[in-house]
């Protein structure tokens, strides 16, 4: 940390908050919030003499609060910078830290935030992850029990820099412990609280349990553990070594603690599933590895970033096995725990990853992004006209779409990372997406439906999720009816409406709107903007009477190659008990109603070559029909 | 899975576990013993009770010995486990599942039930609204030639708390073990070193500690211990008989309210001792109730060692009683 405060192209930024991030990729204009310490940075030589008069002690929250700290101090005694700063909610204005300042006159109590604007071409979160509060799970008794405490607050009490020196006490009697128990997956791995597991507490049990046994062999020490999970290099060597150590390993989650009320001794009650018997322990102390959480602010910084959560409240990766340090938004880069749960090794790799990847921007002249950018066609807009619409920038899920009333909605090409949605959305035609454009889309589908539409299923797949499902069912051998035709659009966000109108004009047989799981969406929000289509789309097809059957809406993951093929079968089953005759008399019913919902499509520009073309392939393709 | 539309129709054991409600999220289990030590079965009654090797069992498809394991008919489904499980699983809906299977399948409960003296029974239904486990019903059948209305016990369903017993007002229903006469010979039964001062009764699940246990027996001969299944199982008639034979004072213990081995005993037993104390008001005996000398109190599942600081407390009011005498 020092280091990188004094390299003359590093710029430390402590104790600021980000307000605003605004542009894109290579240019980005970022509002910073530097808040005011009410001390001169300048002037301040980090003496301490202010914290030595300062009258007023708080919990210290870097010591756990198991020290106090002044109302104006340090964070913790490495800072970077060697800055004192005042905690104004609880100063009582004595001015003794004014006094004691003296000559330096570092301390101004006129100081106010400072709001600047910063131009940075790429940025890298790593924000970190808070921890889970166990006092919630009442079997414990964190906060109740004394001498039950966090693997946190241990981590305190066993640094020689910590309020204790280093010297492990109990907190009820301040007695050495003789025994200590230290419990896994204290609110991880628990469907109550955090599914998932936090990933490096089985490793920082044991490596507390160690250092430990190395300080005091005669210490009694035992891990209470579900499973032990040591997958990286060394790790299970590791593991191997505290078993030899001495230190007790016990299969099976702690259901309760007790309390002895005379000694404070904790009594750990478990099962010992080798035994396969419930034993009861006699504990001095007990140390509960908590779940890792995300920060709590996170949902602020998500918002302010633009980057998605998955679920659990970690930030969203592009991609997670191809993309891993990427954020959905292109020059926005993510490092460490905020991302995912991982411990020192994978958090340091992800940081250099990271900048890594945002050199790469800040070393070119030009960046590539996806072909299938959104343009507007500004002559066929209303919003020129000075009618109000917008619809556009709504769907846009990177804010890549500036609109005005009285001008046309201008697309912001680097920040467009081609999902359709605005092209979908514009119910005026005026957006199209290069290589997606609507009069392509059209042709395709009037060249599947050409021969016998009653018999087909019209599949309308997303690109990165139910076309590999699609793709998986292939590969997998899972069989699914030949009558399905695949269309392939970038996202759920792109299916027009109109295209399921069209494709029930030339009379398909049963369509299929899929897409992404709402949380794996490649587009952040796309798979929603698609979803709310669908939804309104299948109520509007009840109301006109159509067998419910023959539109289908499901969400399938690439890796759900069976359900594609089982949502295939099933949509064939329900069309082959529709009789014929019915089903054609359905369409021919419908045909006037798909027909007058599906106009505007035919304005598409190009639409007309489009459909030209396909005709030739149609004529192209035709086959004498074997009866 | 199938594929291919047609549907493979294997069912298995677990299958058949699934398909009862409450069965459903057996497979969601990790083993991690959590409710095998929250429970205190095992400790106190069973040592081969463990609902995660029924699961296991259950998983395994092993029909009939999931069938015969205690563990199927010993929960009594006071659900300690349900919100203990980090997997979420309702484990004494599995367990009740298999159990309701077993008894399908000609097994019958190994507990000893409740049983009802058909020529004292008044068909009052006092022990169908009670029974936490909905085992009493009232049946119209002959009696000594004549057709009467009579509770009869659902054998399958009993679990053998005994708070149908305490409710009986004619004592029709009695339980082998603690039956209204050997709880009676055991409060008045005459001790070397006279009459203790203190009786308390313990329902078998409040004191997890075995230590709690031990400690509450050292108190002899100042205090005697009456074990019960259950709270739910006091009679006020036992603190009466207590009274009058001289002890000073009654102490009952049951579970922590939500924690009652037997869904609601401790909430029965409750409102018995209540209702007795209000009637030892109006007595004369006690002018409210913290100067009573008939006392309930709830211990928790982590309130290890509070029964001695009841004990001590209950003591030395006897003490300042007899003093204002």
């Amino acid at each position: 940390m020092v280091d990188a405060a004094r390299h003359p192209k590093v710029d430390v930024r402590t104790y600021t908050e980000v307000e605003r991030v605004e542009g894109f990729v290579g240019n980005f204009k970022v509002q910073l919030r530097e808040k005011s310490r009410y001390v001169i940075a300048d002037r301040c030589n980090g003496c301490g003499e202010c914290a030595d008069v300062c009258p007023i002690e708080l919990p210290n929250y870097f010591e756990m609060n198991l020290a106090p700290r002044k109302a104006i101090d340090i964070p913790m005694s490495q800072s970077v910078p060697l800055v004192y700063g005042i905690d104004m909610d609880s100063c009582i204005h004595c001015y003794k830290c004014v006094e004691a300042c003296g000559k330096l006159e570092a301390i101004d109590f006129g100081l106010e935030d400072e709001m600047v604007w910063e131009d940075v071409g790429a940025i890298v979160v790593a924000t970190g992850y808070s921890h889970f509060d166990p006092s919630v799970m009442p079997e414990y008794g964190y906060g109740r029990f004394p001498n039950v405490i966090t693997a946190m607050e241990m981590e305190r009490l066993n640094n020689s820099a910590g309020p204790t020196a280093g010297n492990l006490v109990r907190p009820s009697d301040h007695q050495n412990p003789q025994s200590l128990a230290i419990i896994n997956c204290v609110g991880s791995r628990d469907k109550r609280f955090n599914p998932g597991c936090s990933n490096f507490c089985c490793m920082y049990g044991i490596k507390n349990a160690v250092l430990l046994k190395q300080m005091h062999p005669e210490m009694d020490i035992t891990i209470y553990y579900m499973d032990i999970r040591t997958p990286s290099k060394g790790y299970e060597e590791f593991y191997d070594r505290a078993r030899e150590m001495g230190i007790r390993f016990i299969q099976g989650r702690p259901s309760l603690i007790t309390e002895d009320p005379d000694t404070r001794n904790l009594y750990v009650h478990s099962e010992d599933i080798a035994m396969g018997r419930v034993i009861e322990r006699e504990y001095d102390m007990v140390m509960l590895n908590q779940a890792a959480v995300p920060q709590p602010d996170v949902d602020t910084v998500s918002s302010v970033m633009n980057i998605t959560q998955s679920p659990g409240g970690w930030f969203m990766e592009y991609h997670p096995k191809l993309r891993p340090i990427d954020s959905p938004t292109d020059g926005v880069f993510l490092a460490g725990a905020c991302q995912g749960v991982k411990d020192i090794p994978s958090s340091v790799a992800q940081g250099s990853a990271a900048a890594s990847r945002a050199g790469r921007i800040l070393h070119s002249d030009e960046w590539e992004i996806e072909p299938s950018v959104a343009f507007v066609w500004s002559d066929r807009g209303i919003s020129a006209d000075g009618k109000k619409c917008g619809m556009c920038a709504r769907a846009c899920p990177y804010g890549a779409i500036e609109y005005e009333v009285g001008e046309p909605a201008r697309v912001i090409t680097a920040k467009c990372h081609g999902c359709g949605g605005c092209v979908a959305e514009c119910p005026h035609n005026a957006v199209t997406q290069l290589h997606f454009t609507d009069a392509q889309i059209l042709a395709q589908i009037h060249t599947v439906l050409a021969d016998r539409p009653e018999e087909k299923i019209l599949a309308f797949r997303c690109h990165w999720c139910s076309y590999g499902g699609a793709d998986m069912a292939g590969t997998s051998h899972f069989d699914y009816s030949s009558n399905e035709r695949g269309l392939r659009v970038m996202c759920s966000a792109r299916l027009d409406s109109d295209f399921i109108y069209e494709a029930f004009r030339l009379g398909a047989g049963a369509v299929l709107f899929s897409g992404c799981h709402p949380q794996d969406c490649h587009y952040i929000t796309g798979q929603p903007v698609g979803a709310t289509r669908a939804d309104r789309l299948a109520r509007t097809f009840e109301r006109m009477g159509m067998t419910p059957d023959r539109f289908r809406i499901e969400w399938i993951s690439a890796a759900e190659g069976d359900r594609y093929a089982d949502t295939i079968n099933e949509m064939q089953e329900a069309l082959d008990k529709i009789p014929k005759e019915e089903l054609l008399a359905e369409i021919e019913e419908l045909r006037p109603q798909m027909e007058k919902r599906a106009r505007r499509m035919r304005e598409v520009p190009q639409v007309d070559e489009a459909l030209e073309y396909a005709d030739e392939i149609k004529d192209a393709m035709a086959l004498e029909v074997v009866e | 899975m199938s594929h291919d539309g047609a549907t493979t129709d294997v069912r298995t054991f677990a299958d058949e576990v699934r398909a009862v409600p409450g069965g459903e999220h057996l497979e969601t289990c990790y083993a991690c013993g959590t409710c095998v030590s929250k429970c205190m079965i095992q400790q106190k009654v069973e040592p081969e009770y463990n609902p995660r090797r029924l699961l296991n069992l259950v998983m395994m498809d092993m029909r009939e010995e999931a069938f015969e394991s205690p563990t199927t008919w010993l929960c009594s489904e006071c659900d300690l486990c349900y919100p203990a499980c980090p997997q979420e699983i309702h484990i004494s809906g599995v367990i009740g599942a298999v159990k309701q299977l077993a008894i399908e399948a000609g097994h019958e409960s190994p507990l000893e039930t409740a049983s009802v003296d058909d020529d004292l029974c008044t068909g009052c239904g006092i022990c169908v609204m009670v029974c936490p486990y909905e085992a009493p019903h009232l049946v119209e059948k002959k009696v000594d030639g004549e057709l009467d209305t009579v509770s009869e016990v659902d054998t399958d369903a009993c679990m053998s708390c005994g708070t149908c017993v305490g409710a009986c007002p004619v004592g029709a229903i009695s339980r082998p073990g603690i039956s209204n006469s050997e709880i009676a010979a055991q409060i008045g039964a005459p001790h070397a070193d006279g009459v203790p001062r203190l009786v308390t009764f313990v329902c078998d699940w409040c004191l997890r500690s075995d230590d709690d246990v031990s400690l509450l027996e050292s108190y002899a001969p100042d205090v005697r211990v009456v074990h019960i299944p259950c709270s739910g199982r006091i009679d006020p008639q036992f603190a009466l008989l207590a009274l009058r034979s001289g002890i000073e004072g009654v102490l009952v213990c049951g579970c922590a309210p939500g924690e009652c081995h037997f869904k609601r005993g401790t909430y029965v037993g409750g409102c018995k001792l209540d209702l007795l104390n209000t009637m030892l008001g109006q007595m004369g005996l006690a002018h409210d109730r913290s100067a009573s000398r008939v006392r309930f109190v709830q211990i928790g599942t982590q309130d290890r060692g509070r029964i001695r600081r009841e004990v001590d407390l209950m003591l030395d009011h006897l003490d300042a009683w007899k003093e204002a005498r």
